[in-house]
């Protein structure tokens, strides 16, 4: 058998196998380069890591494209705090894994995206839950950095150093997983921006005291914060091309600051709780800071604090109708902004300590008190005192204990089915009958 | 015989008010009321609301009656008799029902509601007229709201449209309200035959875009103020409001006076004041205006010594239901001892459906011994 070598367009070369027969030789020879790029190309394309990127079209929409192709966010914020634990259980080292049992139900469900808030501070578990989900089940994750918000005593974004080891923790965290391939997109902070007005963790430098007009002081923290998030942005930029930086912020807040100083982030990722619909959040957002918007935490609760009982109907109603917001503002719709790329609702699976987080014996209760008012989710805010936002009802699968050394029951509630179907075939219309509550 | 004849009465008796239950739909009109005792009167005047003490009521004004001998005479003293500075009177089926039992009427069919009015000077102002809105048990399928009305000397048709409404279930046939600081000196006021109508012509009435400038506030008794200061939040205990405050007013003989005294009545450490419209809708009713035009909000502010601090300063941002279409903030604000405008920018917000007009918020944390300031000229422009 002869040998012949073949000068790739790489400069490698490749070895062929030569028929004694002359007229296959010459077939072989000129069908071998083109199969041979061709080849090549499908095995470039199988170690290039996936490109997430966001299309700027001509008529002003956006879109974003994995691997080319058009990619709608259809996700869900994940934090799997089991009953009984708290925010500070390290459900990453958890060797039940919840992240199977609940990808399996997400690719059930039509999830594409989970939306994690900060990564564990040890890289390879967080790539053994990013991996697992995107491998097995096709989920890819959005990963979030605090920006060092939760940190005690409150954050100093008018500290230099501070800024510096905040940075540096976040592009260490790209550096470390940039290459895995269920990696969409990072997401620096989440409601930060309010930190700016004082409302919480409030925050100050020299400067700012030196200013005696409350207003400035708000326009000057404002400055500090948003360009710091620039910075990050733009040394993600360099480190990681291949993956959009989205700015997280509460409500619209802040933006006009934003569009000033915070320009290379790639998108917004608001943090909305309008009820059941977005209001005329796309629209503004294209005069503030016509950046591509991901609505990035949203949703309902599911317990009626009026009729002191559960409420799938309501919860479901809500997200319906906010997933339908969303898919009007996709690029493409004529109804809608073209600036929406998708959303990551709130939450997969109830939280049973957040009614009061700092009482270990609440942890096991599922807790019907309510933390927070909210008007536009109208149903039940004749509850006394307003106050019918129950911060522990928002899964879209309410978990119930299961037996000693397992994972909690995953019950998936109507929210779950409604919107499952609502993907499956999008239904914009807006004249549906309200679902029945009570 | 006599049982017979008995049962017979009690039939004819029965017979028309089963009947009255539901309108005949080829009739042209439906009567809420036009002279006393008249057969076709539907409604009674009976919902006596807010300062009742302050109404006087004569069902039988043969002063210039606009039609037949007589017209319903009311004298509304604004002496604010229990303490409401407000009064107003439902027409209502049966009498003194809020929503509490079945009545009303079904008024499918109908597209308007009209009436005459006058008042015994000219200048008087309704602050609205109302068809619908009782709530309770039963309530009305359908709320409107018209207003200001300032009332002239000579008869005046007004007319409510209602076209396109689900009327079938009416038992507030027709109602007005008034405030004392539209009429500080009370108002002495007629109407007349107020009647639903078929009108094919009416088309359904969408919110039209309000003309600029448009007034929050101006003065205290004037029919351009529109949004009611209802929404009083957090520590509503610590505020005192003076909507009518001769205290060196910016413009005009009045001017608006608040007092917090930052004694944390509710335990909140925060107060504030929505202006409304209607009053106290917090996103329950679909009402509220298109403010489309406007680019800005403007007001004049000042504080009785000088560095009160206003954490905020809110055009929309109610969230209901009906939630308003937009929410625009500025502050905080430390205001001056003297008076000095402040500007909301409204450019490509969107003013649609506003039924948050206006809103201040300030917190005991700033203001520790309190904050008395003053606000004038709250407009739209």
């Amino acid at each position: 058998m002869n040998k012949a070598s073949l000068q790739l367009r790489d400069g490698s070369q490749t070895n062929l196998k030569v028929s004694p027969r002359r007229g296959h030789f010459c077939l072989v020879l000129r069908t071998v380069p083109i199969l041979g790029i061709v080849f090549l190309f499908f095995l470039s394309g199988c170690k290039q890591e996936p490109r997430v990127y966001i299309k700027h079209f001509k008529n002003k929409d956006y879109q974003l494209r994995v691997d080319g192709r058009p990619y709608i966010v259809k996700g869900i914020c994940y934090s799997p705090i089991p009953s009984g634990k708290n925010h500070e259980y390290d459900w990453w080292s958890d060797p039940r894994k919840p992240w199977l049992v609940d990808g399996k139900l997400m690719q059930e469900m039509g999830i594409n995206t989970i939306r994690l808030y900060q990564a564990h501070e040890d890289m390879e578990k967080v790539k053994t839950v990013v991996g697992d989900l995107y491998e097995k089940y096709g989920i890819r994750t959005i990963l979030g950095s605090w920006l060092g918000f939760w940190e005690y005593p409150c954050p100093f974004y008018g500290d230099k150093k501070f800024r510096e080891r905040v940075k540096q923790e976040v592009v260490d965290m790209v550096n470390s997983l940039k290459g895995e391939p269920g990696i969409l997109l990072w997401v620096l902070g989440n409601e930060n921006n309010y930190s700016c007005l004082g409302h919480v963790n409030p925050w100050s430098s020299e400067e700012i005291d030196r200013e005696p007009d409350p207003q400035k002081q708000k326009a000057l923290r404002a400055e500090v914060y948003y360009s710091f998030v620039n910075e990050i942005a733009e040394e993600l930029h360099r480190i990681d091309p291949n993956h959009p930086v989205a700015l997280g912020n509460g409500e619209l807040v802040g933006l006009e600051y934003a569009n000033k100083f915070a320009q290379k982030v790639d998108l917004v990722a608001c943090i909305i709780y309008r009820g059941r619909t977005f209001g005329n959040l796309f629209r503004s957002l294209r005069a503030t800071f016509d950046k591509p918007v991901l609505i990035s935490e949203f949703g309902a609760d599911c317990y009626d604090a009026y009729a002191k009982k559960e409420d799938q109907n309501m919860q479901a109603f809500f997200l319906e109708s906010q997933w339908r917001q969303i898919y009007e503002n996709l690029a493409g719709n004529k109804r809608g902004m073209g600036n929406c790329l998708g959303g990551t609702m709130f939450e997969w699976t109830d939280e049973w300590w957040k009614h009061n987080p700092d009482n270990p014996a609440g942890w096991s209760e599922h807790d019907t008190a309510s933390n927070w008012t909210n008007g536009s989710y109208y149903y039940d805010i004749k509850v006394e005192g307003n106050k019918n936002m129950n911060e522990e009802w928002f899964g879209i699968v309410a978990l119930s204990p299961g037996r000693a050394g397992e994972l909690d029951i995953r019950s998936p509630r109507k929210a779950y089915y409604v919107i499952r179907e609502f993907w499956k075939k999008p239904d914009l219309n807006n004249k549906k009958k309200k679902v029945k509550t009570k | 015989m006599k049982k017979l004849v008995a049962i017979l009465a009690v039939l004819a008796l029965a017979i028309p008010v089963l009947a009255s239950a539901q309108t005949d739909t080829t009739q042209k009109e439906f009567v809420v009321y036009s002279n006393k005792n008249a057969r076709n009167n539907h409604y009674i005047p009976s919902g006596w609301m807010g300062d009742t003490g302050d109404i006087k009521m004569n069902d039988q004004s043969a002063d210039n009656p606009k039609d037949g001998a007589t017209a319903i005479q009311f004298i509304y003293s604004a002496k604010k008799t229990q303490g409401q500075g407000w009064a107003g009177v439902y027409w209502q089926n049966p009498a003194n029902n809020w929503g509490n039992k079945k009545g009303g009427f079904d008024l499918t069919g109908m597209d308007k509601l009209t009436f005459w009015a006058r008042g015994a000077k000219g200048g008087e102002v309704l602050q609205k007229v109302m068809v619908g809105g009782i709530k309770g048990t039963y309530p009305d399928t359908a709320t409107v709201e018209v207003g200001p009305i300032e009332l002239t000397e000579n008869w005046k048709q007004y007319t409510v449209n209602l076209a396109g409404l689900d009327l079938s279930y009416i038992n507030g046939g027709f109602g007005w309200a008034t405030t004392s600081d539209l009429n500080p000196d009370g108002a002495t006021f007629y109407i007349d035959d107020i009647k639903f109508e078929v009108d094919p012509t009416l088309k359904p009435e969408g919110k039209k875009q309000e003309a600029m400038p448009f007034y929050i506030y101006s003065d205290r008794s004037t029919p351009r103020n529109h949004f009611i200061p209802s929404g009083w939040m957090g520590d509503y205990g610590d505020i005192k409001y003076d909507g009518a405050s001769k205290e060196d007013p910016y413009l005009g003989d009045s001017c608006i006076k608040i007092i917090y005294n930052g004694q944390r009545a509710q335990g909140s450490g925060w107060v504030g004041i929505f202006w409304q419209n209607p009053a106290n809708n917090w996103g329950t009713v679909d009402a509220g205006f298109d403010l489309s035009k406007a680019t800005k909000l403007t007001f004049w502010a000042r504080g009785a010594k000088g560095g009160e601090r206003i954490e905020e300063f809110k055009v929309g941002g109610i969230m209901g239901e009906f939630s308003d279409s937009d929410s625009v903030v500025i502050g905080p604000v430390l205001l001056d001892k003297e008076w000095k405008q402040y500007s909301i920018d409204l450019k490509g917000k969107d003013m649609s459906y506003i039924i948050g007009g206006f809103c201040w918020a300030a917190n005991v944390d700033n203001n520790p011994e309190g904050a008395t300031f003053y606000l004038d000229e709250i407009k739209f422009e």
